[in-house]
């Protein structure tokens, strides 16, 4: 394994200590979105641990694999992973939704360490693909992890570039799907529903696991599994989720997509997420 | 979205499309272009949190060229309202109509222009404050409030709000072009392409006087809240009121 990859330092990217980051940052911002990102905080805690080369370890190394958080809403998860890195400083996330800094409320290729612009959906995985292509035209063996929203797979855009990876045999591109159930209106079952994820995503012929996404050994597993795969198939990860995970009162509560956390609210969130 | 609501137009329904005005009309422009304007459907585009509102969301949440966009395409109207009276005036002007019509609104609710419902032609100019002087205002949206507030330090200059950017009474433009010196145009949209831009061409070609335009530039590169965002594209009290002041000083006979 290259040395840039982080898996060895001992307890980097804990779960835990992402998802305090998440509510210090909501909390300091008054902020919204809270329940999306809590979803996500092991996909993107292994993507940063164990998987994703980060050359020189700076936000734009030449040759680094990318992370496109296509689903921009649940930015506060990966930029509670760059402050791990160090890209991000406690001044930073104290400073989140605040006037004349950089971090507005969803991603934003102008932070550095991340790579798009994607509060609007369905913009992620279109670049991602591109991205994708870039790196096999180019022979640079650099990976593109694209994580999407299933509430996201209602744009037309997004089942384009799926059959556009296909077509280009862009094995490089992992589609991470965060299985959550909800999206901003409602449950995505009763907005339009998706059906299996994993049937569609094998129906166009990628390599496709299903697994529980927030149990990191199995996320692992599957990431090791597909990244083996060199087989001129794209790769699709389908990750159950809860929305909200990790605060009881948020799980499964959609009401967290917008809610802003107050005193109360943050102080029992952080006790829960902390073990307290 | 918009392609179900073309269908569902030409099987004879009236269908109302709602979106923020960052994707509607912005993301689904050509489907507007082709699926609706080209066949003259009866379809309602409604815009929400147009301009800057949306501020400390970003960039994909903010719509300042949606204007400017339709404003190139046939066989749509665009309304702006004021305030709550100028919404319900432009709503029924939008069903009343047998084409397809998008309403630009954003949240800032500054307050209220009118007393009432404006009772006028489609297209007029509404008059948001009478007065008197060489410069008169026109403003559209959430701008209209701020141009009265800024009318008594500009020594009680007149402000008309535009409800109706298309179609414009273009006469009643020309009019005013030719009453006073100076127009200043002020609007929570890109200045290429907006209300601004409406009225240099109506004026231009029609021998008037002055039009000095005020809206947004560029993107907006920094997180902030709505006041803020307005202070970064100049279109705050104090910087509007400098650039007025100093234009009219400037061109003063």
């Amino acid at each position: 394994m290259p040395e840039s990859r982080l898996r060895s330092r001992a307890n980097a990217f804990d779960a835990a200590r992402l998802r305090a980051s998440v509510l210090r940052m909501a909390f300091a911002g008054s902020t919204v979105h809270v329940g999306c990102a809590l979803s996500i905080i092991e996909i993107v805690a292994v993507l940063y641990r164990s998987h994703l080369n980060l050359g020189d370890r700076t936000p734009r190394a030449a040759g680094r694999d990318y992370l496109v958080l296509s689903k921009g809403h649940g930015v506060m998860a990966q930029y509670a992973c760059l402050h791990e890195l160090g890209w991000l400083t406690d001044a930073d996330l104290d400073r989140y939704f605040s006037n004349g800094t950089r971090m507005k409320g969803l991603s934003d290729a102008h932070v550095p360490g991340l790579e798009v612009t994607s509060g609007s959906l369905g913009h992620g995985l279109p670049v991602a693909t591109g991205l994708a292509l870039g790196a096999q035209r180019l022979r640079s063996g650099q990976r593109v992890f694209c994580v999407v929203g299933d509430g996201e797979m209602n744009e037309g855009a997004m089942w384009e570039a799926l059959l556009f990876a296909g077509q280009f045999r862009l094995d490089n591109l992992v589609v991470i799907v965060d299985e959550n159930r909800f999206q901003a209106m409602g449950p995505t079952q009763e907005v339009i529903s998706l059906g299996s994820l994993h049937a569609k995503f094998a129906a166009f012929d990628y390599d496709v696991l299903s697994v529980d996404g927030h149990d990191e050994k199995a996320l692992d597993a599957a990431l090791d599994d597909l990244m083996a795969r060199r087989n001129g198939r794209p790769k699709a990860i389908v990750a159950a989720t809860v929305k909200g995970r990790g605060v009881s009162f948020m799980e499964n509560n959609n009401v967290w997509h917008y809610t802003r956390l107050t005193k109360e609210t943050f102080d029992a969130a952080l006790a829960e997420v902390e073990g307290r | 979205m918009v392609g179900v609501a073309a269908g569902l137009a030409k099987a004879g329904f009236r269908p109302v499309v709602y979106g923020l005005a960052a994707f509607v009309p912005m993301r689904v422009l050509e489907q507007i272009k082709i699926d609706v304007c080209y066949e003259e459907l009866p379809v309602v585009f409604v815009g929400d949190g147009a301009g800057v509102v949306y501020a400390q969301l970003g960039t994909s949440h903010q719509c300042t060229e949606d204007v400017a966009a339709l404003r190139a395409v046939p066989n749509i109207g665009i309304v702006s309202p004021a305030d709550r009276f100028e919404l319900q005036y432009c709503w029924k002007h939008l069903l009343q109509s047998k084409g397809a019509g998008y309403l630009r609104f954003g949240k800032a609710d500054g307050g209220d222009v009118h007393a009432a419902i404006p009772d006028a032609p489609v297209g007029d100019l509404l008059q948001a404050r009478p007065g008197k002087g060489d410069w008169a205002i026109i403003a559209t949206g959430s701008m209209v409030v701020a141009a009265c507030r800024l009318s008594a330090a500009l020594g009680g200059a007149p402000v008309w709000s535009a409800p109706v950017l298309h179609p414009i009474n273009r006469a009643q433009v020309e009019s005013i072009g030719r009453a006073f010196g100076g127009i200043f145009v002020v609007e929570e949209h890109s200045m290429a392409g907006g209300l601004g831009g409406l009225v240099a061409e109506i004026v231009a070609e029609t021998g008037g006087c002055r039009v000095i335009r005020f809206g947004t530039r560029q993107f907006s590169e920094f997180c902030g809240d709505y006041k803020y965002l307005l202070s970064q594209h100049g279109l705050d009290d104090s910087t509007l009121l400098a650039g007025m002041t100093s234009a009219m000083a400037r061109e003063a006979p």
